[in-house]
């Protein structure tokens, strides 16, 4: 029982965490909290198993693929639905905005794609029991994310003109930096991230329409325990939802666990407002 | 010209005169509300294929006495306010004799009463119990199981034929899996079983180990199965092969749905599923269909496809409009009361789905003996093989 919580806890905890970091990625250069987040995960499951499975394209190129398409979906969140808010951001007009582009890709999903299942390929075909491939790809994909991002953040132009963005904006502007180019890019980017959960977690999860909202709210969760924009603690908060969602179900069943969880989720936020690893937001007097 | 009362009272006595006529050469209207797209889309494209080759097979042979069918088919897309509108349009503006539908309960609970307001005859195949109540719903008539017959016949062939007396009930976390799983469960326990463990399972729930590992550490014979998640219940049955657990999973249609077939890890883990299936569309151990059936299927056979749909859902819709048609040709009438009354009259009307009868007191017309259970990996045409055990 203890293998069977760690396997597929950690395992759906990485995906939560992947779609945490994509919430993160989209906040970080726009301050926009995007409730396309799981529907872009949604889309990873659904685009690889129409290029993998349908269209009988290798995995690494089902993978380009997919990635590719969620990237080009994350620009079009930015131009379509953040853009046009972004100078009323204290109006939460953002709210509206994204979860209209969200519904808009669930109810295309369904008409185009399937309102049933639809099964994912085996990717590289290792493991059984508890080491099958559909738990351990989750947690390798989440791990490879958070050191490429980290990659990114520290070592790359690119990665230091994100984060000069997120830190401060008027003041990035100011020095030159191209922020409407770069807010794009980190859209971009989110919806790779967020893909990429919904590859990794395919065989999981399945191929379905109905994937997107679970992923928005369990996703989000680590976003709040884990500090807003902060990627590391998104991972943990991520894991550690994962581990208990599944010991939840273990110990008193599927509609319990989901109460449990948000129960937990409250009682967190009440003892720590700014999340288990954020910092009380400091304001110069 | 002057009009003189005379004259129009002349006038309004030859139209009326005329409006026999008129009435017997006037095609017969069949409101067909069919949730054609949507998501729940399948089984009303199934039943569509019945409504219209029963409906050009009596205007070929000449039609009712005389007079055409005419099927005025709206789609609702599975949407209520959709059926509503679509339910009024047919009253009021077209002016159908009779309405088949809608084909689920989520729309047939909103239209049901604005029919019986209407004194409209309609029949329709949905499930939910309280759809049929000849006193406040006289015009309503079932003429596939309800929900209490489904779960009879899960629940008889559970203990009777497969002799399990300790049973899992796991039912998804909708409204329909968690009232389901509810009234199985408390049936189970009045008949005498155990219920081992209740479980409502939220049908994206990834990893389905937790509430099998509980039923078997339980002590469960046998898994009863209330959800019509496919992805839900293909997870069911991929944990069941992981853990080298031949328990037998009874219930729910949804189980022998060819969707499961894509998402299972193996062919072998579809084995040992039995679905609610009918006598009338099941083929036995030599691979023949009651002759009557077998019949049919020749004579549908290049005219509709059975390939992806189940016979059942064409069969009813050639019942539908030959349940109009019929009670026309009888009562040569179309009015609302004359149908009604006939329909009332059934006794054991050899339907090519069922043999249904109803009276004024009951218009469940679907003969419980009929519903039996199908090994749900047999699909076959649209049919499947009768479960073992029922000889």
């Amino acid at each position: 029982m203890l293998a069977s919580i760690l396997a597929s806890g950690l395992a759906v905890g990485a995906v939560y965490a992947l779609i945490g970091i994509t919430y993160n990625t989209m906040f970080s250069t726009s301050r926009v909290m995007s409730f396309t987040a799981g529907q872009l995960g949604m889309l990873g499951g659904v685009f690889g198993s129409l290029f993998v499975l349908r269209l009988g394209l290798p995995v690494p190129l089902g993978l380009l693929a997919t990635l590719s398409c969620c990237a080009l979906l994350g620009v079009v969140t930015e131009v379509v639905a953040v853009r046009p808010v972004l100078k009323s951001l204290d109006q939460h007009l953002y709210v509206l905005s994204t979860l209209a582009v969200a519904l808009l890709i669930q109810h295309a999903t369904a008409l185009e794609w399937s309102t049933e299942p639809q099964p994912f390929p085996r990717l590289v075909g290792i493991g059984a029991g508890i080491w099958d491939e559909k738990y351990w790809l989750p947690v390798v994909a989440c791990a490879a994310t958070i050191l490429g991002l980290e990659y990114l953040y520290r070592y790359t132009l690119v990665g230091r003109a994100f984060v000069a963005i997120a830190e401060d904006n008027f003041a990035a502007r100011a020095l030159g930096l191209p922020e409407r180019n770069l807010r794009m890019a980190s859209y971009a980017l989110a919806g790779a991230v967020g893909a990429l959960a919904g590859f990794a977690g395919g065989q999981l999860l399945l191929a379905f329409f109905a994937n997107g909202p679970l992923l928005n709210f369990y996703g989000f969760i680590p976003v709040a325990l884990g500090g807003l924009g902060n990627n590391r603690g998104a991972v943990i908060g991520g894991l550690l939802l994962g581990l208990f969602q599944q010991a939840a179900n273990f110990m008193v069943g599927g509609i319990f666990s989901s109460v449990a969880v948000f129960t937990l989720f409250i009682i967190v936020l009440l003892a720590r407002p700014q999340g288990m690893f954020g910092a009380p937001a400091a304001r110069r007097v | 010209m002057i009009i003189t009362r005379r004259g129009l009272g002349l006038a309004a006595a030859a139209t009326s005169l005329s409006m026999p006529a008129v009435a017997q050469n006037e095609p017969i209207k069949i409101g067909w509300l069919a949730a054609m797209t949507g998501p729940s889309s399948a089984p009303a494209i199934g039943f569509n294929r019945g409504v219209m080759w029963a409906a050009e097979a009596i205007n070929n042979s000449g039609g009712v006495k005389g007079r055409k069918v005419e099927i005025i088919t709206r789609d609702t897309q599975g949407d209520p306010t959709k059926a509503v509108n679509a339910t009024q349009e047919m009253i009021s503006q077209l002016r159908v004799h009779a309405i088949w539908g809608p084909t689920n309960s989520g729309e047939s609970l909103a239209v049901t009463a604005i029919m019986a307001r209407a004194k409209m005859p309609n029949i329709h195949p949905c499930v939910v119990d309280s759809l049929i109540d000849p006193v406040k719903y006289p015009n309503a008539f079932r003429i596939a199981p309800s929900n209490t017959q489904w779960d009879d016949a899960v629940r008889s062939y559970t203990l009777n034929i497969a002799k399990v007396k300790k049973v899992a009930v796991i039912g998804d976390t909708t409204g329909y899996g968690v009232s389901a799983a509810n009234a199985s469960a408390a049936a189970f326990q009045k008949d005498g079983a155990e219920v081992v463990t209740k479980a409502n399972i939220d049908a994206t729930q990834p990893d389905m180990t937790p509430d099998m590992l509980r039923a078997r550490n339980a002590g469960a014979q046998a898994i009863i199965i209330w959800s019509v998640s496919t992805g839900m219940i293909a997870r069911l049955l991929n944990t069941r092969a992981a853990m080298g657990w031949d328990v037998p999973f009874i219930g729910h249609p949804a189980l022998a749905s060819g969707e499961i077939g894509a998402l299972i890890d193996k062919p072998a883990n579809w084995e040992k599923v039995y679905a609610i299936g009918y006598k009338s569309c099941s083929y036995d151990a030599s691979g023949k269909l009651p002759p009557r059936n077998q019949e049919l299927v020749q004579r549908l056979q290049g005219k509709v496809n059975l390939q992806d749909t189940l016979l059942w859902w064409v069969a009813c819709g050639i019942d539908a409009v030959e349940l109009v048609t019929k009670a026309v040709e009888a009562t040569g009438a179309t009015s609302n009361q004359a149908i009604i009354a006939h329909w009332n009259s059934l006794k054991q009307y050899p339907g090519y789905f069922g043999e249904y009868s109803f009276t004024a007191q009951d218009h469940n017309g679907y003969p419980v003996s009929d519903v039996v259970m199908s090994a749900a990996s047999t699909g076959k045409n649209g049919t499947f093989a009768l479960a073992p055990g029922y000889g």
